[in-house]
């Protein structure tokens, strides 16, 4: 009987809240050859906020690092980042 | 120099936000093809040689709609880098992921770019560069990046042939996969400023500077003022955008000629 296998969704949101807009999305498949890549194609994504994700069944495994030391000058990295996960039954 | 070549002000600001400016030049009938040409026909990479390999590029870098650019953007005194680079992407390669170029040692200040040429029309299936623009300020070690897949407001740079794009040196950027049959060739050139300015270096109107902020048109902003207030090509949170407005108003300040 086949066991389940994490499925990833990486979520870069404009703030910390789930409520906020996604600037970036990686979806990673359990599936043997899998790969992401960026395209250059139109972009169309199945949810608009982490909340949207959450409400399609997908379980927040690490939250946005928010003890980062306060500057308000330097600039980094774009957004905040989820890390959803959905255990499920795949094939391939 | 034809002082037509020269950017507005409003594209001045535009760079300082968004960390490109794209220029189609007329070039010479035929040119685009004979660089090609000899570039597919090239067994090796010469490295920095490359415009000895291919000396028509010269063409491409001396023609006055690339030189006003320049020159608005670096001052009157700019310099062609000794360092450049072809990249051919080959048939039926993969995606090159998200990074910024060196050391995360940055300088905010326009005073480096790149110059990407592009001799011939660039398909969607043919690999093309994909820039993100607003991230030309972001400091961030390309490791750090490795989550990021897809970035909403990316850009392929899906040109037509003898486009020069230029792109702010720490301006995050990636490659679609080549999916098609055919070499995607662009050649990557580097320009650096020599002198500080004293005024600015382009068709500056000093009117256009002192256009009242206007809320009600901020999507629609053309002049320099509301551009460098309003303009969020990322749709980044109010944190960052607040940072941002600093170091674009840093930048006007500084090719204005004023001291940064």
């Amino acid at each position: 009987m086949s066991q389940p296998r994490q499925r990833l969704l990486y979520l870069h949101a404009r703030t910390p809240s789930v409520f906020s807009d996604i600037i970036g999305l990686t979806q990673i498949e359990p599936t043997a050859g899998f790969r992401v890549e960026i395209s250059a194609e139109a972009l169309e994504w199945p949810y608009k906020t982490v909340h949207d994700a959450l409400v399609d069944g997908w379980q927040i495994v690490q939250f946005p690092h928010l003890q980062a030391p306060f500057d308000d000058r330097e600039l980094d990295v774009v957004g905040y980042e989820f890390i959803l996960q959905k255990m499920e039954v795949v094939d391939g | 120099m034809d002082d037509s070549f020269l950017l507005s002000d409003g594209e001045v600001a535009e760079f300082i936000v968004k960390g490109y400016h794209l220029v189609e030049p007329e070039l010479p009938a035929g040119l685009n093809e004979s660089i090609a040409d000899q570039l597919d026909a090239l067994d090796h990479n010469p490295g920095d040689a490359i415009t000895e390999a291919v000396p028509e590029l010269w063409q491409v870098l001396d023609h006055p709609q690339v030189k006003g650019a320049l020159i608005s953007l670096l001052g009157h005194e700019y310099e062609v880098q000794s360092h450049r680079h072809w990249h051919c992407k080959q048939p039926h390669s993969g995606h090159m992921n998200w990074h910024q170029d060196g050391l995360n040692n940055r300088d905010t200040l326009i005073n480096r770019f790149l110059g990407l040429y592009y001799p011939t029309d660039i398909t969607p299936d043919m690999g093309p560069t994909v820039i993100v623009p607003g991230t030309q300020f972001r400091n961030a070690p390309t490791d750090r990046m490795a989550h990021y897949t897809n970035i909403r407001g990316q850009v392929p740079l899906v040109v037509k042939a003898g486009t020069v794009a230029f792109t702010h040196y720490d301006l995050w950027h990636g490659t679609a996969a080549n999916r098609s049959d055919h070499k995607r060739h662009m050649i990557k050139f580097l320009f650096r400023r020599t002198k500080e300015n004293e005024q600015p270096s382009w068709n500056h109107d000093p009117e256009s500077k002192d256009k009242p902020t206007d809320w009600n048109a901020r999507d629609t902003a053309a002049d320099p003022n509301n551009i460098l207030n309003f303009s969020n090509p990322l749709q980044v949170s109010q944190s960052d955008h607040y940072k941002e407005r600093a170091i674009r108003r840093k930048n006007w300040d500084y090719l204005m000629g004023k001291t940064a």
